[in-house]
């Protein structure tokens, strides 16, 4: 490999397989708890098979970060063969992820280690891993992460907020969704990695509508990715119609973990993107 | 000054005794007006609000002693408009202001003055319609006005006989009405508004045509020429001690019962509303008593005792975390008008900051629904009036605030929650006046009630007692059953263009009729998402959205 530092990211980046592979992207997993069963995210359990168990399951499954000594571990062995590394992870306000990265950091002496907060989740995340992937050294590769995480943005469309809900991170009223009708909300994680209401909606056709309506309003982007929980023909048909709209633009089509997957619950979409 | 009724002028007293008159005729017969409704939906209360309109243009005048016809008739105008209801009251209060705005600066009227005011009123009420339609209570005042200007044209004119002609032309052009709309044809029916205007007419002319003192003849006329007569009006001249207002919340509630019970202790007594919600009006000197009273019955609402000078109207409510929550970024409130509790519950829960409870048969005051707004802490403020027969009330809050109002035109509740939804905080209020607006034309309403009568609508031949279903306002089928036309009107929407139906019961659909009426929808429309929410509201067993 001629890029002398590592790349290292978490499960909620929704790193694409082939990219890990490609650019040599380092994932460690979070985890997901169903009862006393311990599933590393990705790795034990596909985003498939967790989808299929939370529709069986009648408690809600739990989520946890990776520890400290697990990323030591990273750390340690890809000290052996790089000399710095950069380790991008899911918002601080979401997770204790980049926490538990930083301080397994510490614990790897001599080895050089930039912990980013993206303040996002999801693609966004492995758009940043490939920026990092593709520059020369870490000190520019630290540079070029830092000045996207500013421009992360995460447009999701939850079918309910139940998952969101239960797991802590934000409230029907923050959602501005009544507790009696059944509204589904449109929902954008933004700078900070603050979830902000953007929309209401009542039906599911009507959201997605609006939800491409507001990306186009957040032109010009840099990249943009679009995910599901087992939604892949709606993902399919609002990726291709922006690839129709963005023809310079890859514009991939991924599932979400199954750590992410615990939080929107299944038939959440979302279009991902880093603006210019 | 002109004491009695042999008048050659109309002066102030005059003129105040005349709509003491209308008054009391109106309230002994405003059962009739009601009965008269026009469309077999049960939202008959054109006679109550055509009531509750003229008593608080009466409210506002009954203390003045001014002489002067063009103070009085200003008074009754800004009572009327502040206390008007419903299509009929709306209109009613601009007869009165064209009325007004035609006396200004006059203490006394000639016949010929006076047949010209009538002719303005008629004038102003058309101004004030969007569309105005003939066969309606907008007719009835032209046709008024064009008699009393024949009659104020003779040599021998006198006041009495220029209000003859008055009401004698209201009368004919009533009796016309059903050759003028298609509607009241095939209903078998005269305009309610129009007759309520013929009563108002005859009720002046009752004044003037009397030699006794004007509060005399008042008596002689309540009596029992319509027993079914709801509300009992007295009008003693003073003294009423301490005016009495709330609304009685419970099950069952027998207004006949309540009423009979509460005048026993006071005049002015008017006790209306529906077996859910009974609105209580009473002047006496021990409202203690009537408190006491009233509370064996159920929960007492927005209660006010005061004096008579001050104005005294239903207080609407803004309760409910409305101070709670955070301001908002774009300044924006949002106030609506709603009935039945589960209806009430969804509009608080999707953020609307205050309510006015009303609707279909209790249609609420345009000061109910400017107070509402008032207490809203915000300068901008969007109303949704949620049925098209509270619209020209709500449009007619616009110049009375000095806020920046909206009236979005809703026309149902579905309507209303389709705007409601798509509110967004961080948006100024105009853009989201836009939003709203085309979120409210998108979805689709259908309400489910029974036939008051039988008639003829739309093509549709419905007998009394079936089960009709409206789609967006107009009728469109009859049937047995809720879960045949409800699958019907569905059918006639053409499902394939829709993904969700949320049906709103309301508090006579029963537990059964529900289970059936959902699996009626679900095994017809298997492509149909449904939604089931307890709406509370009367009159629509089923109201439905389909988006």
């Amino acid at each position: 490999m001629k890029r002398s530092f590592a790349v290292v990211t978490d499960s909620t980046s929704d790193l694409p397989g082939e990219w890990s592979e490609k650019y040599g992207i380092e994932i460690v997993p979070l985890k997901v708890l169903f009862g006393k069963e311990t599933f590393r995210d990705g790795v034990d359990m596909t985003s498939d098979e967790f989808f299929t168990r939370l529709a069986a399951s009648s408690s809600l499954p739990t989520t946890s970060a990776p520890s400290p000594g697990e990323f030591a571990d990273v750390y340690r062995r890809l000290a052996k063969d790089h000399d710095g590394c950069i380790s991008i992870h899911i918002g601080g306000r979401l997770s204790a992820t980049a926490e538990a990265a930083r301080v397994g950091a510490e614990a790897v002496k001599g080895f050089k280690v930039n912990v980013i907060d993206s303040q996002s989740v999801s693609m966004p995340i492995a758009f940043l891993c490939r920026v990092a992937a593709e520059c020369a050294s870490l000190e520019e590769a630290t540079a070029a992460v830092e000045r996207r995480v500013p421009k992360c943005r995460v447009l999701a469309l939850l079918d309910t907020l139940r998952y969101l809900e239960m797991g802590g991170r934000l409230s029907r009223a923050q959602a501005m969704i009544g507790t009696m009708l059944d509204v589904k909300p449109l929902l954008l994680v933004a700078e900070n990695a603050e979830i902000k209401p953007v929309e209401r909606v009542r039906t599911r056709s009507r959201a997605i509508l609006r939800m491409v309506e507001f990306f186009r309003s957040e032109q010009p982007i840099e990249h943009v990715a679009v995910m599901h929980a087992q939604a892949p023909d709606e993902a399919g048909e609002i990726a291709a119609q922006l690839r129709r709209e963005l023809p310079d633009f890859e514009i991939p089509v991924g599932q979400i973990g199954c750590v992410l997957g615990t939080h929107t619950g299944p038939k959440a979409l979302g279009l991902v993107y880093l603006k210019k | 000054m002109v004491a009695t009724g042999k008048a050659t002028g109309v002066d102030g007293q005059l003129f105040k005794r005349s709509l003491l008159g209308s008054l009391n005729w109106l309230a002994a017969n405003h059962e009739e007006v009601n009965r008269l409704n026009v469309f077999p939906v049960p939202d008959g209360d054109t006679g109550t609000n055509m009531l509750l309109t003229l008593q608080s243009a009466v409210e506002d005048v009954k203390e003045s002693n001014a002489a002067e016809v063009s103070k009085i008739a200003k008074l009754a105008s800004h009572g009327s408009l502040m206390g008007a209801r419903g299509n009929s009251g709306v209109i009613l209060s601009q007869i009165f202001r064209g009325f007004a705005r035609a006396v200004e600066g006059k203490s006394s009227l000639t016949p010929a003055e006076l047949a010209a005011a009538f002719e303005e009123a008629a004038n102003a009420a058309y101004r004030a319609v969007n569309k105005p339609t003939e066969g309606t209570i907008l007719t009835v005042a032209r046709e008024a006005g064009r008699a009393a200007a024949t009659a104020a044209s003779s040599p021998d004119a006198t006041v009495p006989r220029v209000i003859a002609a008055a009401a004698a032309g209201a009368r004919s052009a009533v009796l016309k009405t059903p050759s003028q709309l298609q509607i009241l044809r095939d209903a078998g029916v005269v305009d309610a508004g129009g007759f309520g205007l013929q009563l108002i007419l005859e009720g002046m002319l009752k004044t003037v045509e009397e030699s006794e003192p004007a509060l005399a003849a008042l008596n002689e006329t309540r009596r029992p020429l319509s027993p079914a007569s709801q509300v009992s009006l007295a009008l003693p001249e003073g003294g009423w001690g301490y005016c009495t207002e709330f609304l009685i919340e419970g099950n069952n509630l027998d207004t006949d019962l309540i009423r009979g019970q509460i005048e026993s202790l006071g005049n002015s007594v008017l006790v209306v509303g529906e077996p859910e919600l009974v609105k209580v009006h009473v002047h006496t000197d021990d409202p203690t008593s009537v408190i006491n009273l009233a509370g064996g019955y159920g929960k007492l609402l927005k209660l006010s005792v005061g004096d008579m000078s001050t104005q005294h109207r239903r207080i609407l409510e803004t309760e409910g975390g409305a101070d709670t929550r955070p301001p908002r970024p774009n300044g924006a409130g949002i106030v609506a008008v709603v009935a039945g509790r589960g209806l009430v519950d969804i509009f608080r829960s999707l953020g609307v900051d205050a309510i006015i409870e009303g609707g279909q048969t209790m249609n609420p005051s345009t000061q109910d629904m400017l107070t509402a707004i008032e207490s809203v802490p915000y300068d901008e403020v969007i109303l949704l009036p949620n049925n098209g027969n509270v619209i020209a009330a709500a449009k007619q809050v616009v110049g009375l605030t000095k806020k920046k109002l909206h009236v979005i035109e809703t026309h149902s509740v579905p309507q209303g929650v389709s705007a409601v939804v798509s509110f967004r905080p961080d948006r100024s209020g105009e853009e989201n006046v836009r939003a709203m607006k085309a979120e409210a034309e998108r979805v689709q309403t259908i309400e489910v009630t029974h036939a008051v009568r039988d008639t003829r609508s739309n093509g549709v031949r419905v007998k009394k007692g079936d089960v009709i279903g409206l789609i967006n306002d107009r009728l469109e089928i009859a049937g047995d059953d809720y879960s045949e036309v409800v699958n019907k009107a569905l059918g006639k929407l053409g499902p394939d263009s829709y993904e969700l139906v949320t049906v709103y019961r309301g508090e006579q659909a029963s537990d059964d009729e529900l289970k059936r009426l959902e699996s009626a929808i679900r095994s017809s429309y298997p492509g149909l998402e449904v939604e089931v929410q307890h709406g509370g509201q009367q009159h629509y067993p089923f109201i439905l959205s389909v988006e």
